[in-house]
């Protein structure tokens, strides 16, 4: 049998000591000690604190009387925005929009025009706060605004900060042909980015990801092109992981976790479980929800456990 | 220096300036003050006024305008006095045989302008009332009378509603203005048609227009400079997205101003400068303004009022401040005035101006997520009376009753109420369009509805008196026919379709403006203040635009009348 701590999950943002200190700090609502975890981290980090911190339910009055109190903390309205529009999403739900209701549709507008109210008055204070920018990119993909409007917005958020992995992330989903985009575009998009990045930077993952989107939107209908898509994107995937995870200069800094979860995921759907097993053996008990959530059978860290034992037992020749 | 006299009780500004001398009489009087039903009388007072002057070598020349109507002239002292002199003549006897020639000719100076841009933005702010007039064509030139003029000249071409400007060095000797006692003019106070703003309307597509209700004071052209400035470095310099960026400044009514802001854009890259136009303003009403940017508008203003008070080119503009019953005031005051506003002042009147905007939104652009509300195009009332069922079996019917009348479209419905109408244009055969205060229209086709002449004869015996305005026999072509062998009774509209219809209601009002070719003070605008080559931009996206509107214009008569 395995060892028991092999079986443990540590999910993010769990695996981020720094928000463990910020969920504390939203708890107290002590904006100070918020603000000090969030000033101390880099940027693109910051942003992705902030949406995991949004994620928490009745923030508004709280944002709003801080706001009030000072309208120039960008750093309270990006996380306002951001918390209007996760609700607004969370009413939407994450269900292709075939599935969702006109009365959701109107509701999940509304608070994204709520949150929209708040970021664009965030922007016109700060903007060179990549953080006000990537909220912006969000409520614009919810909006259905057009693709200049899409673009204008990243390019103000790349003058704030070029490579801003966690915006990124948002601009590329707008890329994509479920949002209006198509594949060419944003696999375009994600190598431009990571080329355009510093070696041994996060941003390897939006070339995985789009991987990831492609597969999925594959497998759908045609489980054989799927994988036939997986086969041929080894070594496009293979030269990202060298560029980020596997390059000498990746740091195990925040947001860390899910772009070494992408590789893992891949890897290990498309049976290359060496390298599966490399980035499983550089995550230790770490994961992140996706892009294992996308296994609606199963909770995710089932999903973790099974391919992490499966790509373990590959490479030690089918020895438990 | 402007130094103020009197002539023949009409008060005179003086203004030193090099060259030929130039005058202008202006009076208090424009569009704004006509009725729709008589939206032309101006205008054409003002061709007959310079008919008997017209076969001599003057350089000279008359414009009605929103507020004002002047004749204005270049030449020798003793040119000047004779042209003005003759023009207060003509006023006292108006050559009323030429009627029905003047009025031709300016159907055929509206036909050969083009459209502008912005034509609609007054109407959708104001309706059609006052300063919504700009938005119509001449629709009263058919019903005025001479009788009609002649009063028109004599409650507003008086000595006590004028006001004579010179750029020169004295007033011509022999120079008299026999004109007639009456009283000032005020100006007319704006109607609204906008319960909420901000809010929007679609347009053609390729431009974003903005305009906002700002208090008439420095700061307000200050930040209309800034904002032109703005404007051209986020959309032009740093995103590449407009080829022409520009805002402007003018007054309007007796204490408030317009701040209008204009940027076209490729089709595909329209959001994204409705998106840069909006940042821009929050920017300014947040007051971030960087301090240097402010000294440099202040300086460029400065010396532009300065040269054009050297030339002389400032005075009319103070003619203009005397009518309205401000005081005339020097350059320097002027100078000193723009130079003490501050950035607090100017992101005071941005906030207002964020507040009180309306823009014209390329088709497709839903202004919501920026905080503008949709512009009303339908009617909230339903006129209670008989119903005639569109004979084609649509989901469609016409209600005339006592107070007016309703055009029923699936659960749409347009309404123009008899006591808040402007104009009913009746054509021979039965026509008619109602077009409400509001700007809503309703068009009544007998043709079309179970007992429409019947419709059409028990609204026509209750149009108040003066409103009606008859129109020539339409071609054959021109009156609409049923589809009697039409499909099923279309299904209900779903949302979308009704958010579709609003879009098609809005653009079959600027379809009938485009196809009328209404005359285009705003394209002249655009020439005059942005040149040449803009105002062919304009024209072009124009002419595509109305392409486009009345491909929709055709859809939308299909589901709403057939």
């Amino acid at each position: 049998m395995f060892d028991r701590s092999d079986d443990e999950v540590l999910l993010v943002p769990a695996a981020y000591p720094e928000f463990g200190v910020l969920d504390a700090a939203v708890d107290r609502r002590d904006w100070a000690g918020c603000r000090a975890v969030l000033d101390s981290v880099p940027l693109s980090g910051r942003s992705m604190l902030m949406r995991y911190a949004a994620e928490k339910p009745g923030l508004e009055e709280w944002l709003r009387y801080l706001l009030q109190a000072d309208p120039w903390d960008s750093t309270a309205s990006a996380l306002l925005g951001m918390h209007l529009t996760d609700v607004g999403w969370n009413i939407r739900t994450s269900m292709r929009a075939e599935y969702v209701s006109p009365a959701q549709f109107e509701q999940f507008h509304a608070w994204l025009r709520r949150a929209e109210a708040v970021l664009i008055d965030g922007a016109a204070r700060a903007p060179y706060d990549p953080a006000v920018w990537s909220a912006r990119l969000t409520t614009a993909r919810g909006l259905q605004m057009d693709a200049a409007e899409e673009r204008r917005r990243y390019d103000r958020l790349a003058a704030a900060d070029p490579h801003h992995f966690n915006g990124q992330r948002q601009y590329l989903n707008s890329l994509l042909p479920k949002w209006g985009g198509s594949w060419p575009q944003a696999h375009a998009f994600a190598r431009e980015a990571m080329m355009a990045a510093p070696p041994g930077a996060h941003q390897g993952a939006l070339v995985a990801e789009v991987h990831v989107e492609q597969w999925l939107d594959l497998g759908a209908e045609h489980e054989k092109a799927a994988a036939a898509h997986l086969a041929g994107a080894r070594d496009s995937l293979h030269e990202a992981a060298n560029r980020s995870i596997w390059h000498a200069d990746f740091r195990r800094d925040l947001g860390w976790v899910s772009v070494a979860s992408t590789f893992a995921m891949l890897f290990a759907e498309m049976s290359d479980q060496a390298s599966a097993a490399r980035v499983f053996a550089m995550l230790g008990p770490m994961a992140s929800r996706w892009p294992w959530s996308y296994y609606d059978e199963h909770d995710e860290t089932v999903m973790i456990r099974r391919h992490r034992r499966r790509a373990a037992s590959a490479l030690t020749g089918g020895r438990r | 220096m402007i130094a103020q006299g009197e002539l023949d009780g009409v008060p005179v500004l003086l203004s030193p300036a090099p060259g030929l001398m130039r005058a202008g009489l202006v009076f208090r009087v424009g569009f704004a003050d006509e009725p729709l039903a008589r939206h032309g009388i101006t205008h054409l007072l003002e061709h007959l006024v310079l008919y008997p002057l017209g076969l001599s070598d003057y350089h000279f020349n008359g414009t009605t305008g929103v507020e004002h109507t002047s004749f204005h002239m270049q030449g020798s002292p003793d040119d000047v006095a004779r042209f003005l002199t003759g023009v207060c003549a003509s006023l006292q006897d108006l050559p009323v045989h030429r009627l029905d020639v003047e009025k031709e000719l300016l159907r055929t100076e509206a036909n050969g302008r083009g459209d502008g841009a912005m034509d609609a933005m007054p109407l959708w702010r104001h309706g059609a009332r006052d300063y919504g007039m700009s938005s119509y064509p001449e629709f009263g030139l058919p019903a005025i009378t001479a009788d009609e003029l002649r009063a028109w000249a004599a409650r507003y071409f008086t000595r006590d509603n004028a006001v004579l400007w010179i750029a020169g060095d004295h007033v011509p000797a022999g120079l008299r203005l026999p004109l007639p006692s009456g009283r000032r003019e005020p100006l007319p106070v704006p109607s609204s048609a906008l319960p909420v703003t901000p809010a929007f309307f679609p347009g053609p597509p390729g431009v974003v227009a903005w305009n906002a209700t700002v208090p008439r004071h420095p700061a307000s052209q200050v930040f209309a400079d800034l904002l032109e400035r703005e404007m051209y470095r986020a959309l032009r310099q740093e995103a590449g997205l407009s080829y022409t960026a520009g805002s402007s400044y003018r007054e309007v009514g007796a204490d408030a101003a317009m701040v209008v802001a204009v940027a076209d854009a490729l089709p595909e890259k329209q959001e994204a400068v409705f998106g840069g136009l909006i940042d821009v303003l929050t920017t300014m009403q947040v007051g971030r303004i960087d301090q240097a940017d402010l000294a440099v508008v202040l300086r460029q203003r400065g010396e532009t009022l300065w040269n054009a008070d050297q030339q002389g080119t400032r005075v009319a503009g103070e003619a203009a401040a005397l009518l309205a019953g401000r005081p005339v005031r020097q350059v320097e005051e002027e100078i000193a005035g723009i130079m003490a506003v501050t950035v607090g002042d100017v992101a005071m009147v941005a906030g207002m101006a964020r507040t009180s905007g309306l823009l014209m939104a390329p088709e497709g652009v839903d202004a919501r997520w920026a905080g503008f509300q949709p512009a009303p195009n339908l009617s909230e009332q339903v006129i209670i009376g008989t119903a005639h069922a569109a004979l084609s079996g649509h989901d469609a019917h016409l209600i005339t009753g006592d107070d007016g009348v309703t055009l029923v479209g699936g659960d749409d419905h347009l309404t123009v109420r008899f006591d808040a109408c402007a104009i009913v244009r009746a054509w021979p055969d039965g026509g008619r369009l109602f077009v409400g205060h509001d700007g809503i229209m309703v068009r009544v086709e007998p043709t079309l509805f179970r007992n429409g002449h019947q419709a059409v004869a028990f609204l026509d015996a209750r149009i108040p008196p003066g409103l009606r305005v008859d129109q020539p026999a339409r071609r054959p072509d021109q009156i609409p026919a049923p589809q009697s062998s039409g499909p099923r009774p279309e299904p209900p509209p779903t949302r979308a379709e009704k958010l579709d219809a609003r879009r098609i209601r809005a653009s079959y009002v600027l379809a009938v403006i485009f196809g009328l070719g209404i005359v285009s003070r705003v394209l002249q605008a655009a020439g005059d203040r942005y040149g040449s080559d803009v105002q062919l931009a304009v024209l072009v996206v124009l002419l595509i635009g109305g392409a486009i509107i009345a491909g929709s214009l055709i859809r939308s008569r299909r589901r709403r009348l057939a």
